[in-house]
């Protein structure tokens, strides 16, 4: 099964192709390898043969055909020249001296080198022996032929030849190993990883893929998508809880409704009493549509379709109308609230959507913050754009710190003040639209929230 | 043509809400034609003149944008009041808000619809440029930006100023909260606090606060109305 799949593997087709490249190469480098030390190696052989040839002659120039036999038979006999073959012979080929008996019948012309077989030269040998030789005819009409027996030039060039040989295969074999074992392995944990992605789609995501603790490529895939799972079962509880709560926060002011028309239904029609219930049930469900507008709101934002819209705008600008329109709001709970804003702190983004997202956190600080404290909103140009609406009031716990921007979250305490929890939700879901990075932090005392704009505006 | 300014084209494919509509508006002394599909709509529209006209977003045959491009394009310039149960922020729709027309989010409340009808259909008639505007006992001057109220100066920052200046405009009429945010901050969009109600409040602190009878009248769960009693 696994072997099956190795070789289906595209990891391994590739190992295959480049171990025909490389061993191609090889073998080429091997034969010129090969071919060269041949050469080489015969060469110089040939030089050796030709000088003794040449010194031969000049002694046959000098001391005629008796110095000449004289001269050959002297080497016969001192070995001087290892494994060397001489032969003189006369005009009809008859030999005259050297230690080869008879004139080689292969030999034609008058000069020349050749390759020859000559059983006699070792009688006692399995195979003949190959002599190289040149030969040439004297001017008295003698024949000279001057050789070597080459068969140990050939055993060196097949002993290289052999080690040659043995390498590629050695190298074909480590290679053919080694891209199984390669492909083994990535097919092994490509394998674990879609066991697991199997599990996953059947049973649910609560599985992980084991990490095997190597900090390897490997592990950091299945890390992020171990990540990847987290941020997917984070999202799924996250949607359970919005409709749990969609489902809570309709179901009590529904269940108000009902109950009330309910007992109008049951007594006598009645003009002022009347007049109220339908007052109480308008409010009721004008507060239902304002959870479902703010709930579409958000999601439309969410999915990001809006960039159309964004422009230039002016964060400061934006900062001081939020300010100026929440004056009678601050007046009212008699807080401070002031806007310290640099002139022009510029983004790229949707003036309504903005607006919509400070108005919220001023809203926040100042239903949540100290009575008579103080709001401030603070925009400056700090390595990007950033707007802050910071309170004095009691803040939230560090813990909470995350939770804050979940829809219909509220903290115990702010059950009992108007509003649907998801003011901040649609703040981070602007902010994400913008690219922005949203922090809620301790302001010592009170509460700190920053929007910090990481993309400049367009020019 | 035939029509006027008391007419209005109602396109709308849902009967129960068209029935609503019809009623509604005839109470309140239109005379009211209604076009069940976008083709009916095109051939009312193009017919007769209207003061004005609502669409529905989403027609079983021609889509209300393409219905009111065609009507621009035939050469009616019939104000329109796009209703649609998409949302607030659906870009196309928010762009022709910012143009000529008006648009309205299902559900809305029938004064609500009332008023932006009542806004677009004074739109297409003469309007007067005035330096003073008088309601009962107050008085605004447009050009010295003064306030007053029984003869008595009233101190009120500039964006005060406006929103009431924008109430006053639109006498006897109820201003939605969103109008009153577009038209005086140039927002385009619904407000989830109650900003506005506390904003108009200290308005009306200073407007109406130790006065013979009040101007400035909050209309439940819709907006606000400036009326000097009868």
């Amino acid at each position: 099964m696994l072997l099956a799949k190795t070789l289906r593997s595209s990891t391994f087709k590739w190992a295959l192709i480049w171990i025909t490249i490389f061993g191609a190469v090889v073998i080429a480098l091997f034969s010129y390898v090969y071919w060269s030390t041949a050469t080489y190696v015969r060469g110089r052989s040939d030089r050796v043969i030709a000088a003794e040839h040449a010194i031969l002659r000049k002694i046959y120039d000098g001391a005629g055909r008796g110095g000449l036999i004289a001269a050959i038979d002297d080497r016969i006999a001192g070995g001087r020249f290892e494994s060397g073959v001489y032969l003189l012979a006369d005009p009809s080929l008859a030999p005259l001296a050297g230690n080869l008996k008879v004139w080689p019948s292969t030999l034609k012309g008058s000069r020349g080198w050749e390759d020859f077989s000559a059983r006699e030269w070792k009688p006692d040998a399995v195979n003949p022996p190959v002599l190289r030789a040149t030969f040439d005819t004297l001017p008295d009409g003698g024949h000279l032929l001057v050789g070597k027996e080459i068969d140990d030039l050939d055993e060196f060039a097949n002993k290289i030849k052999t080690a040659l040989l043995g390498g590629v295969a050695l190298i074909f074999i480590l290679a053919a190993v080694a891209s199984v074992s390669v492909t083994r392995r990535t097919v092994g944990r490509i394998e674990a990883i879609n066991t697991i992605s199997r599990a996953i789609m059947q049973t649910g995501l609560g599985k992980r893929i084991p990490l095997r603790g190597t900090r390897d490529e490997w592990d950091q895939l299945a890390e992020n998508l171990n990540s990847m799972l987290g941020r997917i079962e984070a999202l799924m509880a996250e949607v359970k809880q919005v409709s749990d709560n969609v489902a809570h926060d309709l179901r009590t002011p529904l269940t108000r409704m009902r109950g009330r028309l309910e007992k109008a239904n049951a007594r006598q029609r009645n003009g002022d009493y009347d007049q109220s219930l339908i007052d109480d049930t308008m409010a009721d469900l004008d507060a239902v549509l304002r959870m479902f507008s703010s709930l579409t709101r958000i999601s439309q934002i969410e999915a990001g379709d809006q960039t159309s819209a964004f422009r230039t705008v002016n964060l400061s600008e934006i900062a001081s109308e939020v300010v100026e329109l929440f004056d009678a709001a601050a007046e009212e709970k008699h807080a401070h609230l002031d806007a310290v804003v640099d002139q022009r702190v510029l983004v790229t983004g949707d003036r309504d959507l903005l607006f919509d997202a400070v108005a919220n956190l001023v809203d926040n600080a100042l239903k949540y913050g100290r009575e008579a404290g103080r709001v401030t909103v603070e925009v400056t140009q700090n390595g990007g754009a950033v707007i802050s609406v910071a309170d004095d009031g009691p803040g939230i716990p560090e813990d909470e710190c995350q939770h804050v921007f979940k829809r219909f979250y509220r903290l115990e305490r702010g059950r009992r003040t108007p509003g649907n929890g998801l003011g901040l939700s649609l703040v981070a879901a602007v902010a994400r639209l913008h690219g922005a990075r949203i922090e809620m932090m301790d302001n010592r005392p009170g509460l700190k929230c920053r929007l910090w704009f990481r993309l400049p505006a367009m020019s | 043509m035939v029509g006027g300014r008391r007419r209005i084209l109602v396109i709308e494919d849902d009967p129960e809400t068209a029935g609503q509509l019809v009623d509604f508006l005839s109470t309140r002394g239109y005379q009211v034609d209604l076009a069940s599909d976008g083709n009916d709509g095109l051939k009312r529209g193009s017919s007769a003149d209207y003061a004005v006209l609502t669409i529905d977003r989403m027609l079983p045959d021609i889509d209300g944008l393409a219905v009111i491009r065609r009507l621009r394009e035939g050469g009616i310039v019939t104000p329109a009041l796009i209703i649609s149960a998409l949302g607030e922020i659906d870009d196309r729709v928010r762009g022709l808000r910012a143009g000529g027309d008006d648009y309205l989010v299902k559900p809305f409340a029938f004064t609500e619809l009332l008023a932006r009808i009542e806004a677009l259909a004074r739109r297409s008639a003469t309007v007067v440029r005035e330096t003073v505007l008088r309601v009962g006992d107050l008085e605004l001057d447009l050009v010295a930006r003064t306030v007053k109220r029984a003869g008595r100066k009233i101190e009120l920052l500039p964006r005060e100023f406006q929103v009431l200046e924008y109430l006053v405009r639109n006498e006897g009429q109820v201003v939605p909260r969103a109008m009153l945010l577009q038209h005086v901050w140039d927002l385009h969009f619904d407000p989830t606090t109650n900003i506005i109600d506390v904003y108009v409040g200290r308005v009306r602190r200073k407007v109406d606060g130790q006065q013979a009878y009040p101007l400035i009248h909050t209309i439940r769960g819709v907006g606000f109305c400036v009326r000097a009693p009868c």
